[in-house]
């Protein structure tokens, strides 16, 4: 199967064995689209490498150029403004719901219900012009910086996002009936794809992906970073069926995170410091600190990131070219390249039918994985 | 929201760091940092290469150390004290499959503010040194994790560190057909840079070889 994959905007192979139409096993072949991001940059210095980070994967840029800028600061030694902290996670939640629906309205016409894919599209959009007023592109940011943001939330930005986001809110409803209800939907995810909690921890899934089988872990109360902890909300956590949870756990458990997800950004406009109709101007201590630019060697800095998809993780080595202006050695963990894996095992003993139902349950974004 | 609090992550990982040290050729500390609203505690460990199986299975089972994040090979050919690094990130998460009451699965709520022992979420950041040796290789650990088997597939591919012991260890990121020996994260590998005219006049890539001569960026 593939490399144009019937399920996925990414290249990849699954070679897969059959017993007539009985999958017996499964090996993926990645690497397709493999552009050398860590190699490259090792040429530039940390400004730079967030452009890089946002193309790792297009649904879900933002996500991706936080988790470096978080393991640069992490490196740097950069205290953030808290101020900066609440627009970023404003940033980030918006970018989870953008790429949750993105998911969501690829995964209904993979496994046969063709409506729901625009009615998706539609609110991401919503969310993409919400992001492209902080950013001022449509799809690849480049908005925090290292110590900051690039700019601080504009002029009315408040009112729109609290009217889209409660407007999502209640469309989340027509959702779910269009796919709860849909039979076509449900005979297809329900029982196929079973995974068990403790069985994808020692495979290093994580994510939603485990979420779904009955377990709130999640990096962001386990190991909390930026303001997570001061607002009032638990991760999304699925009752699964006793064999694990199947590709319908994996629908029901995004479903819930964006509700979380709806719900932290309204909290967020309601608590940042200073109020969210102020406007500071780009460069104001208030929304960037000072950062040094150059890391000495023998320095290194990391950070454990919760990703759309799962724990996205960044190792970074200070001391490279230009006395330590550019990174020695950058190493990207992308969740998505452990998780095919596991994923491509789920699915033997059941049919040929079943591998987009199951492969696309588990969210894969190949530019993440081939990186 | 419920999160770990400092006490309780320092505690444990201080615990974790001195049980660990008492190992033969194992140096570990807590390295204390700042994110946002909290402090982080990094378990720090420095293992020679010959006890890390040792130290890796003790992690599995004495320190219930259960997620392998990821695995990071440095090539550091101009250092004076180490040739190639590997360093292993990871989480000890303390998941377990949830209870099934009467048929019916309960969901398994860890509330995060009152975990202890063995429970509490721990970050590791493990480093093995090698010295200067042209077949870099150091013990597998895909046994022990099964999350680490493609981590060492792509050290390997990229960085060409060899993990002993690994089952159908190949190219994953690399096109399959690279010349055996080639791992483009090795530093004597630089970016090429090629001009846009040369690059144009000359479609195929034929002649691009002799033209980079003194254009390595």
């Amino acid at each position: 199967m593939g490399p144009q994959h019937p399920m996925t905007h990414g290249l990849w192979t699954l070679k897969i064995k059959v017993d007539g139409e009985t999958v017996v096993d499964t090996e993926p072949e990645l690497g397709y689209i493999h552009r050398g991001v860590e190699k490259i940059c090792e040429s530039r210095d940390f400004t730079q490498i967030t452009t890089y980070c946002d193309r790792l994967c297009y649904a879900s840029a933002n996500t991706w150029s936080h988790a470096y800028i978080y393991a640069a600061e992490d490196l740097l030694g950069v205290e953030v403004p808290e101020r900066a902290e609440y627009i970023r996670l404003i940033a980030v939640e918006l970018q989870r719901l953008a790429s949750h629906l993105m998911w969501l309205g690829a995964y209904g016409p993979d496994i046969g219900n063709l409506s729901a894919m625009v009615w998706c599209l539609r609110e991401r959009e919503m969310m993409m012009d919400l992001l492209q007023e902080l950013g001022g592109s449509r799809m690849h940011y480049n908005f925090p910086r290292i110590g900051g943001v690039k700019r601080d939330l504009p002029t009315g930005f408040a009112l729109r996002a609290r009217h889209k986001v409660k407007l999502f809110l209640n469309r989340m409803q027509e959702y779910e009936a269009l796919f709860d209800e849909s039979t076509i939907f449900l005979i297809r995810s329900q029982g196929v794809g079973y995974t068990k909690a403790a069985e994808m921890v020692n495979a290093g899934v994580s994510g939603p992906n485990i979420r779904a089988a009955g377990v709130n872990y999640d990096i962001r109360s386990a190991h909390p970073y930026s303001v997570y902890s001061e607002f009032d909300w638990e991760p999304a956590v699925e009752r699964s069926s006793i064999k694990g949870a199947d590709c319908y756990d994996r629908y029901r458990i995004r479903m819930e995170e964006m509700r979380n997800s709806a719900n932290l950004v309204l909290q967020a406009l309601d608590k940042i410091p200073g109020g969210a109709e102020t406007y500071h101007e780009p460069g104001d201590p208030k929304i960037l600190a000072k950062s040094p630019s150059r890391a000495p060697e023998g320095t290194s800095g990391s950070h454990h990131f919760e990703d759309s998809r799962g724990e996205s993780m960044f190792y970074i080595a200070g001391g490279g070219d230009g006395r330590g202006k550019k990174p020695y050695r950058v190493s990207i963990r992308s969740p998505m390249f452990i998780t095919i894996p596991y994923a491509a095992k789920t699915m033997i003993g059941y049919k040929v039918a079943d591998i987009p139902a199951i492969m696309g349950s588990f969210d894969p974004c190949i530019g993440e994985t081939d990186r | 929201m419920r999160v770990v609090s400092e006490k309780t992550q320092s505690a444990a990982a201080e615990k974790i760091a001195k049980s660990l040290s008492k190992m033969d050729g194992v140096k570990a500390s807590v390295d204390e940092r700042t994110n946002g609203t909290q402090n982080r505690y990094i378990v720090t460990v420095d293992v020679d290469v010959e006890n890390w199986r040792a130290t890796a299975e003790s992690l599995r089972n004495d320190h219930e150390v259960d997620y392998c994040s990821m695995i990071t090979g440095i090539h550091w050919p101009e250092s004076e004290e180490k040739t190639w690094e590997i360093i292993y990130h990871f989480l000890r998460t303390g998941v377990t499959d949830p209870a099934i009451e009467e048929g019916v699965v309960v969901p398994n709520i860890v509330d995060f503010s009152k975990v202890k022992g063995k429970n509490v979420p721990l970050e590791l950041q493990i480093s093995i040194i090698l010295g200067e040796t042209r077949t870099p290789s150091v013990a597998s650990v895909q046994d022990i994790w099964v999350g680490a088997d493609w981590n060492e597939k792509e050290t390997w591919d990229l960085v060409g560190i060899v993990f002993e012991g690994h089952k159908g260890m190949r190219r994953v990121l690399n096109p399959h057909e690279s010349p055996a020996g080639f791992h483009p994260l090795q530093k004597q590998h630089k970016l090429r840079y090629h001009d846009y005219e040369e690059m144009y006049d000359d479609a195929q890539g034929f002649k691009r070889k002799p033209t980079d001569v003194g254009k390595v960026k």
